[in-house]
C-alpha cells in the first residue's frame, strides 16, 4: 500500500515547477513591522476576507482532466435500467475556455422496459440541455453578463425538462439522476434520487448528494438505524424521483476538485453492494479512470450484483 | 381491443405516440355517438380531463367532463385486469351520493384508453387557490374547508361493506365549486392503471402518510394527508418540496403567526406519525375543527351527512380559548426561515442594550467605523473624519474636508486614508491627525479605499479605480483605469488583481499593471462592496441579485434571486454568505449551492453591510435598529433601538459593536 502511495505522491522539486502558473501571492507588506494582534478584528483585512493562498490549479494547456464511464447489468437482474454518459471538451484557442465536462448516472425503475426508457430519455434531454446552454456557450466565448443563465439554474432547468419528458414518454417509468458539469476546477452537481456522488480527496471519501431514499429519511428522523436501513425492505424506495410528479426539487451542489482527487458518480447497485470502504480502496488505490471502473463492477459483481452497476470516475491532474 | 359492438365515432389514436398531447381528442370529436368533446379541461399523468358536451340533451347545453385514462399495460392479462378493476371502481363511485363527491354519468373503454362521464364541477381547486393569491388566505376559510371535507372523508370511511380510502388527498383534488361547496375529484381511479413491482419507487406526494409506503391504506392515512393539506394551505408551504413527514420540525406558527394554537394542534394530532395517534375518525377530526369555529356551536352550513349513527366517540382536544398568537406577536417582524426552528420575535421598537457610550457628531454617519488600536476612526457627512478612543468615545481628534464623508477609512502603517465627497482622497496621521497628503480627483469620493500590496485603492465618481503609492508628503499614481461609469463600491484585492464594481452594473477585475482582467456585466448598478472567499467574489447588485463569481475569468458560479436591490456588502462567515437586501430581509445563503439558508425580515430595507463575528450576524436597518442575529438559524439575540436609520455597518473589536446612525450618533455597545 505504501508503495503505491509513494508512486502517486509526485511531490518531488521538478513537478512542482510543472505546476501552477499563476504565481503565488505577494505578502501584503504594511508600514509598520509589528504584525496585528491575532484577535484584533482589523478593517483591511476582516475575519472573514483574510486572503487565502489562491487554490492550488492545474495548468489546463498541460495536463488532462481523465475519465471513464462503465455500466454493467449484474448477476441478477435479466435487463440493464441504469444509463450514463461521460463527456470532455478541451480547447487550446483565443479566449482559452476552461476545460468541460458533463456526466450523468441515471437508474431507472418500473416495469418491462419502462426503466430503461425512463433512464434513457432523462440522459438524453439532460445532455441536450447542456450541451446548448452551456458546452456551446462556453466554446463560443462571450463576455460574462447576468444575461446568461449560470450552471445551476441550466442543470435544474434540464432536470425539469427530464421530468416532463419522462412523465410523457414513460407514464410508469421513473428515474433517479445524478449528473456533474465539470468547468476547469469547479464541479456543479445536481441531483435526484439515490444514485450518488462521491468525492475523493487526500484519502477521504465525502458523499457529496443525499440519498432521497424512504430509508436515509427514517434515519435521519431517527426512526432507523444505519444497520436498519440496510435490510429494510423498503430499501429502494425513494421518495423523490424523475418521472414521478409536477413539482420537482432539484438538490444542488458546487464543489472545487483539487489536484489528483476523483469524483465519482454510481449508482445504488455499487454503493449498496459493496459500501464506501471498498468503494474508497478502490478508487484510492487504482491509477487511472477505466480500471477503476472495471474494478468498481467486479466488486460489485462478487458481492452479488443484486442490482445494474454503474460507475463514472473523473480524475483530476496533480 | 376493441369491444366489438361499440361504435367508435373518433379517430382511432396512433399505437405509437405515447406522448398525451398528440393523442388528446381534439374539439368536435365524439365519444360513444354521445358525447362532444368542446376542450380540455387540464392534463395529468394518466391523462387528459375534457369538457364534452351530452348531446342526448338537444335542447340545452348539458356540460359533463370527460376523465381520460390510458391503459399502458402491455401484457394482455394486466390489461384485462386493469379495466376490470377500473369497472368495478366506477361501478363503486356510481353508487355514491354525497354533495362533495361528484356524480358518475356514464363509463366505457375501448383501445388501450378508458372513459369516466362525469359531474362537471366549475370553481377552483385548492391549489390554484393558493397559486392566484400571495397573502395568507383567511383561518376561518381553511377551517370551513376542512371540516367539508372531514364530512366527506367520514361518509367514505363509513360506506358498507367496505371503507373506502380516498389515498390521495392533496390541494389539488379538492375543488371549491361557484356554491362554495367543497368538492372531491380525481377519485382514486387513476391508482387502478398504477403498476407496482419490488424496487420500484412510490412517488410521494408530500402529503402521503409514512405506512402508505408499506401498502398500508387505512382512514388514518387519509387523515394524515387531510392535515398535510391543511397544513400547506394555512402556512402556503408546499409540502413535496420538504423532505417527507417534517411537519413537527415546521411549526404552523413559525410561518403564520395567525394561526391560533388549538387549530395548530388540531393540524399536528392529525399529522402523528403514528396512525394510532392521529384522530381515530374522520368525525372526531370534524368535531375538533368545528369546536374552532362559533366557540363551540357545531353547526356546519351545510349539514351533516355522515350516515352511521353511532359514530365512535372520540377524544377531543380541550375546549379552545381563542386567543391568537398574533396578540403576542403585535407589531413584532416576522420571522421566517427555510429548514428552521420556530424563533420569537422581540416586540418592535424595543431595545435589550444599552450602550457603553455614544458621540454625537453634526450630521449623520453612513460609513463604517474603523477601528485600530483602540482608537474608532469614522467619517460623517459632517465633513469632518473623527478620531475618538475605543473604551471610553473620549475625542482625540477631527479632520474637516471640504464636504460630507459618506465612504470608510481605511488603514496602511500610521496613515489613515478616507474619501470626501469634496473629490479628494485624504492621507492623515493616525495619532495626531495631521493631513499628510491629498489627491484630487474630478469626482466625488464615495467608495471607501482599500489598503494592499503597499498600495491604496479607491474609486472616484469621475469613472476611474485609482491605485496610488502613499508616500510620506504625496501619493503617487500607480494606474488609474478608466472604467467610465462612477465608483461607489469598495475594492477588493485578491492576488495581484483588484475588484470592483461600477454604477452601470460592471464588475471588473484589473490587474495591477492597470490592464483589464475580465468584466462580468450585471443588469444594474453595483454599490454593494465585493468579497472573496476560496477563489469566488461576492456582490450584490441593483438587479436584485447577489452573484458569486469565479475570481480566475469571472465566469458566474450561482446567483441568488431577492426581491430588492441589494446594496449591502455580503460578509462571510461559517459556509454562509450574509447580506441585506433593500426588500427588507437579511438574508443568509449557502455558499456551495446558493441556496437560501435563512432568512429574517425586519420590514425596512436593510442597505448596510452586516458583521459576522463568532456565529452572530450584526446588521442595521432603515428602521434605526441594529439587529444580532444568530448566525445558524437567522434567530434574533437581541437589538438596538437608535432614533435615525442606520445606513452604515458596524465594526467590532474587543466585543465591542461600533455603530453610526442617522441619528447623527455613534454608538458602542456590547457585541
Amino acid at each position: 500500500m505504501g508503495f503505491i502511495r509513494r508512486l502517486f505522491k509526485r511531490d518531488t522539486a521538478s513537478e512542482a515547477e510543472k505546476r501552477v502558473s499563476t504565481p503565488a501571492p505577494k505578502p501584503i507588506e504594511p508600514k509598520t513591522t509589528a504584525p496585528l494582534p491575532p484577535d484584533e478584528v482589523d478593517e483591511q483585512t476582516p475575519l472573514q476576507t483574510r486572503p487565502l493562498a489562491p487554490p492550488k490549479k492545474f495548468d489546463s494547456r498541460r495536463q488532462q482532466i481523465k475519465f471513464a464511464s462503465m455500466s454493467d447489468i449484474g448477476q441478477v437482474r435479466t435487463n440493464n435500467q441504469d444509463a450514463c454518459l461521460a463527456m470532455m471538451a478541451k480547447a487550446d484557442m483565443v479566449g482559452n475556455p476552461p476545460p468541460m465536462g458533463f456526466f450523468v448516472v441515471a437508474d431507472g425503475m418500473g416495469g418491462h422496459h419502462d426503466g430503461e426508457l425512463a433512464s434513457t430519455v432523462t440522459v438524453q434531454t439532460l445532455v441536450q440541455h447542456i450541451v446548448q446552454d452551456v458546452l456551446l456557450p462556453q466554446m463560443e466565448g462571450f463576455e460574462p453578463s447576468a444575461d446568461q443563465k449560470t450552471i445551476p439554474e441550466v442543470l435544474i432547468e434540464a432536470m425539469e425538462a427530464a421530468n416532463q419528458a419522462v412523465q410523457a414518454q414513460v407514464p410508469n417509468g421513473g428515474t433517479t439522476a445524478t449528473c456533474v458539469v465539470l468547468r476547469g476546477d469547479l464541479a456543479f452537481i445536481a441531483h435526484v434520487g439515490d444514485s450518488r456522488a462521491y468525492l475523493l480527496n487526500e484519502g477521504n471519501l465525502e458523499l457529496v448528494t443525499r440519498d432521497h431514499s424512504l430509508v436515509r429519511r427514517l434515519q435521519e428522523l431517527g426512526q432507523l438505524t444505519e444497520a436498519e436501513a440496510e435490510v429494510h425492505p423498503q430499501r429502494n424506495v425513494l421518495y423523490r424521483a424523475i418521472g414521478q410528479g409536477e413539482a420537482l426539487e432539484v438538490d444542488t451542489a458546487t464543489r472545487r476538485l483539487p489536484p489528483s482527487s476523483r469524483l465519482l458518480i454510481c449508482s445504488d447497485g455499487l454503493w449498496g453492494e459493496i459500501g464506501d470502504e471498498a468503494i474508497m480502496r478502490i478508487v484510492r488505490d487504482t491509477p487511472d479512470p477505466h480500471s477503476t471502473c472495471e474494478r468498481l463492477i467486479e466488486a460489485a459483481n462478487l458481492s452479488g450484483g443484486h442490482d445494474n452497476i454503474t460507475a463514472v470516475l473523473i480524475q483530476m491532474p496533480d | 381491443m376493441a369491444q366489438s359492438n361499440e361504435t367508435r365515432s373518433i379517430q382511432e389514436p396512433d399505437q405509437d405516440s405515447l406522448s398525451i398531447p398528440d393523442g388528446a381528442l381534439q374539439p368536435g370529436q365524439i365519444l360513444q355517438n354521445r358525447y362532444r368533446i368542446l376542450g380540455v379541461l387540464g392534463v395529468g399523468g394518466m391523462g387528459a380531463v375534457y369538457q364534452a358536451r351530452d348531446m342526448h340533451f338537444e335542447d340545452v347545453p348539458r356540460l359533463c367532463a370527460v376523465k381520460e385514462m390510458i391503459n399502458l399495460a402491455q401484457d394482455h392479462q394486466l390489461r384485462e385486469q386493469t379495466f376490470r378493476n377500473f369497472r368495478r371502481e366506477a361501478s363503486l363511485l356510481a353508487t355514491l351520493s354525497h354533495p362533495a363527491i361528484p356524480q358518475i354519468f356514464d363509463f366505457f373503454s375501448f383501445g388501450d384508453r378508458a372513459y369516466l362521464v362525469m359531474e362537471h364541477i366549475q370553481g377552483k381547486d385548492l391549489e390554484a387557490i393558493l397559486n392566484g393569491s400571495s397573502q395568507f388566505l383567511p383561518i376561518d376559510q381553511i377551517i370551513q374547508w376542512g371540516i367539508e371535507i372531514c364530512d366527506v372523508l367520514s361518509y367514505l370511511h363509513n360506506h358498507r361493506p367496505e371503507p373506502i380510502v380516498f389515498r390521495d388527498m392533496k390541494p389539488s383534488n379538492v375543488m371549491i365549486d361557484h356554491h362554495r361547496r367543497v368538492r372531491l375529484i380525481d377519485f382514486g381511479i387513476a391508482k387502478t392503471f398504477q403498476m407496482g413491482q419490488p424496487g420500484t419507487m412510490i412517488g410521494t406526494e408530500g402529503y402521503s402518510p409514512p405506512e402508505q409506503y408499506k401498502g398500508e391504506a387505512s382512514p388514518a392515512a387519509d387523515i394524515y394527508a387531510l392535515g398535510a393539506t391543511l397544513h400547506h394551505m394555512l402556512t402556503r408551504r408546499d409540502p413535496r418540496l420538504e423532505p417527507p413527514f417534517s411537519f413537527d420540525q415546521k411549526p404552523i406558527q413559525a410561518y403564520n403567526p395567525a394561526v391560533p394554537d388549538d387549530l395548530a394542534a388540531v393540524i399536528m394530532r392529525s399529522l402523528a406519525y403514528n396512525p394510532a395517534d392521529r384522530y381515530a375518525t374522520a368525525d372526531a377530526m370534524k368535531q375538533s375543527l368545528e369546536a374552532l369555529i362559533n366557540g363551540g356551536n357545531a353547526i356546519t352550513p351545510q349539514g351533516n351527512f355522515t350516515q352511521t349513527p353511532d359514530a365512535p366517540q372520540a377524544d377531543q382536544p380541550a375546549a379552545p380559548e381563542m386567543k391568537t398568537a398574533l396578540e403576542e406577536r403585535h407589531a413584532a417582524p416576522a420571522v421566517q426561515h427555510t429548514p428552521g426552528r420556530a424563533s420569537q420575535a422581540k416586540p418592535a421598537g424595543m431595545s435589550n442594550v444599552l450602550p457603553i457610550w455614544t458621540f454625537k457628531v453634526e450630521d449623520a454617519v453612513r460609513s463604517r467605523p474603523l477601528v485600530h488600536n483602540d482608537v474608532v476612526y469614522v467619517g460623517s457627512y459632517d465633513n469632518n473624519l473623527w478620531a475618538l478612543e475605543a473604551k471610553t468615545g473620549q475625542l482625540l481628534w477631527k479632520y474637516p474636508t471640504e464636504a460630507g464623508i459618506g465612504s470608510s477609512p481605511a488603514y496602511s502603517g500610521s496613515t489613515i486614508f478616507v474619501g470626501s465627497s469634496d473629490r479628494r482622497l485624504y492621507a492623515i496621521e493616525m495619532r495626531s491627525g495631521k493631513l499628510q497628503w491629498s489627491y484630487k480627483t474630478e469626482g466625488k469620493i464615495y467608495s471607501s479605499p482599500r489598503t494592499a500590496a503597499g498600495m491604496v485603492f479607491f474609486g472616484s465618481d469621475d469613472g476611474y479605480l485609482y491605485a496610488l503609492k502613499p508616500g510620506a508628503s504625496t501619493g503617487r499614481e500607480v494606474f488609474k483605469y478608466p472604467a467610465m461609469h462612477p465608483i461607489r463600491s469598495t475594492p477588493v484585492v485578491d492576488g495581484e488583481r483588484v475588484f470592483f464594481g461600477t454604477d452601470n452594473g460592471d464588475f471588473l477585475c484589473v490587474d495591477f499593471s492597470g490592464d483589464l482582467g475580465w468584466r462580468f456585466q450585471s443588469r444594474r448598478r453595483i454599490l454593494s462592496s465585493p468579497v472573496i472567499h476560496d477563489g469566488i467574489v461576492y456582490f450584490g447588485s441593483d438587479d436584485w441579485y447577489l452573484y458569486a463569481l469565479d475570481i480566475e475569468m469571472g465566469m458566474s458560479v450561482w446567483r441568488f434571486r431577492t426581491r430588492g436591490e441589494v446594496i449591502s456588502t455580503p460578509v462571510i462567515g461559517d459556509g454562509r454568505v450574509f447580506v441585506g437586501c433593500a426588500d427588507g430581509s437579511i438574508y443568509a445563503v449557502d455558499l456551495d449551492n446558493g441556496r437560501e439558508s435563512w432568512r429574517y425580515e425586519v420590514g425596512e430595507p436593510v442597505t448596510s453591510s452586516p458583521l459576522f463575528h463568532r456565529e452572530s450576524v450584526y446588521i442595521g436597518a432603515v428602521d434605526g435598529a441594529l439587529y444580532c442575529l444568530h448566525s445558524k438559524s437567522g434567530e434574533l439575540l437581541w437589538r438596538f433601538q437608535s432614533s435615525g436609520p442606520i445606513l452604515s455597518s458596524p465594526s467590532i473589536a474587543d466585543d465591542i459593536v461600533y455603530i453610526g446612525s442617522d441619528d447623527q450618533h455613534i454608538y458602542a455597545l456590547p457585541g
